[in-house]
């Protein structure tokens, strides 16, 4: 028993473009993470599927959906089919690979989406369970490397200063698993694991003492 | 903190004196820090989107996914059914219509409700259509129908799986039909007793569905199987409201549902390499559609190993 589904929207939604929740929403929602934890112009995206992604990504534009994705579109945005097109007019370069290995994440719909710039890249392993619900397994910051276990909510929050114990104080009641902290230079990186959706409250709270928080 | 399994569903249902639809809205407000209104209207947009995609499947001439390999067939059945001759009766062809007019809009990419998946999209709007005009079902009534299916929904999810790629089609349209079977028995005033033995039932009889999309895409044979997932729901549902029951209990059938998932071979688990995808022509169909390089290879099938790790 893994309750990776926790809403009843998981289960009636999401609300999408067809065709398919795994391979087209769940892709969507993998891109939008690298979208999300990237925030920055984006000169170059490379996808690698694995397994069932390698094999029909074509069929269930799962192109498209990443690629919508990473622009930022959710999966209801009538520009979702579009968005390879677009991402190309906005100069964006875009590569496809189909990995004939096994999933690195151990997930027949992986996908392994890195954005880039002449700043930094980003690689975030993420697998589609089915239904348009996802994990992310995976997440690569420019050489600082988090694993978090799957399920979402997670939150990365970055500082100049150690702020991890005002971090406990807010959410420590929600954590699903311990605190993880990595340091690049004087640079702290916090991966919060939580059970439960943070109250906006909270969030605001955290904020106070970093804007620099993404909460997926 | 959550409903782990359908009994302890009925548990809390019989405890509580209220039906399941009540229970997971409750576990809702608790888990997502929302409003009951909130999720209450977030339900209804669903339900406006489900509608919506059944009707434009079935106006003019219907739609047309981009390959062309599907569309266009929900209008035939509309056309069938006003001629009023048909063999099974409106209320399975009204089933039908609706199951293929919303997978026919899916494969058109356009706009539907997941429900769990959008692969299985139409199975839900099929059973909810029919218990709507049968019962006269009002609007909330349909939320509520929702709320129902989402909570057998969600312990299959949690318990096994809802995706084609790991538990092949019974996890899906089979799962749907399951969830549709016991949401209609809960509308239709049965017990929570006996939605759960619609949903044994109806899960039972899709077990071993193999997920097997020619070319990769959720058009065939995913379109035509909603309407086996709708119709089996409504007669599952019709058995547990005459008193059948499933000997086998909800829990354990799902938990064969997802043993019987861990043991199909990759290519009949969405990789399109499988089953009606290896065929002469859906291997030809699969040519004409993305030209030829492509790379499927029949003996996959008797060639899979682990491949998971």
């Amino acid at each position: 028993m893994t309750n990776r589904y926790r809403s009843v929207f998981d289960i009636i939604g999401p609300i999408m473009i067809g065709p398919s929740s795994s391979h087209t929403a769940g892709a969507v929602a993998i891109g939008h993470v690298a979208n999300r934890l990237f925030h920055a112009p984006i000169k170059t995206v490379r996808v690698r599927y694995f397994e069932s992604f390698a094999q029909t990504h074509r069929g269930h534009g799962t192109d498209y959906a990443v690629i919508a994705g990473v622009l930022g579109f959710d999966p209801a945005d009538r520009r979702v089919p579009n968005a390879v097109d677009l991402a190309r007019r906005q100069g964006i370069e875009i590569t496809f690979i189909e990995d004939q290995h096994p999933s690195p994440i151990g997930h027949p719909n992986t996908a392994a989406i890195t954005l880039e710039n002449a700043e930094k890249y980003l690689t975030v392993w993420g697998c589609s369970v089915g239904g348009g619900a996802i994990e992310i397994r995976k997440i690569d910051f420019n050489g600082l490397i988090f694993e978090p276990q799957g399920s979402l909510p997670l939150i990365y929050v970055e500082a100049e200063q150690e702020i991890g114990q005002a971090l406990d104080q807010i959410f420590g009641a929600n954590y699903r698993l311990p605190r993880v902290t990595l340091m690049r230079g004087r640079h702290h990186i916090y991966q919060l694991d939580l059970l439960d959706k943070p109250f906006p409250e909270q969030l605001e709270q955290a904020r106070r003492i970093s804007q620099d928080l993404i909460s997926l | 903190m959550m409903y782990e399994t359908i009994a302890d569903l009925l548990a809390a249902a019989a405890a509580q004196q209220q039906p399941i639809s009540e229970l997971i809205i409750e576990q809702e407000i608790k888990l997502s820090h929302s409003s009951r209104e909130i999720i209450w209207a977030t339900m209804g947009k669903n339900l406006e989107v489900m509608h919506e995609a059944a009707i434009k499947g079935a106006s003019g001439a219907g739609v047309t996914s981009a390959t062309g390999i599907s569309g266009g067939e929900a209008v035939l059945l509309k056309k069938y059914r006003e001629k009023g001759q048909s063999l099974s009766g409106d209320t399975m062809l009204l089933a039908m219509q609706n199951a293929v007019a919303t997978n026919e809009v899916n494969a058109a990419m356009g706009i539907i409700c997941a429900t769990p998946t959008a692969g299985s999209a139409g199975t839900l709007p099929g059973v909810l259509s029919v218990v709507t005009e049968r019962l006269h079902l009002q609007r909330d009534d349909q939320i509520r129908f929702l709320f129902c299916a989402s909570a057998f929904g969600m312990i299959v999810a949690n318990q096994a799986m809802i995706a084609g790629a790991t538990g092949g089609c019974q996890a899906e349209v089979g799962s749907a039909s399951a969830m549709g079977a016991a949401a209609a028995v809960e509308v239709a005033g049965g017990t929570p007793e006996q939605a759960a033995q619609a949903f044994a039932m109806a899960m039972s009889n899709l077990l071993g569905l193999v997920c097997d999309p020619v070319a990769g895409l959720v058009e065939v044979p995913c379109i035509k199987r909603n309407v086996v997932g709708a119709v089996n729901a409504l007669t599952a549902a019709d058995m547990a409201l005459a008193g059948l029951t499933s000997q086998i209990p909800a829990d354990e059938v799902i938990l064969a549902m997802k043993r019987i998932g861990q043991n199909l071979p990759a290519s009949l688990r969405e990789t399109g390499l499988g089953g009606l995808a290896a065929t002469p022509t859906g291997i030809a169909l699969k040519m004409k559609i993305f030209g030829q390089d492509v790379s499927i290879h029949p003996d996959d099938e008797n060639n899979d190993s682990a491949r998971e790790s």
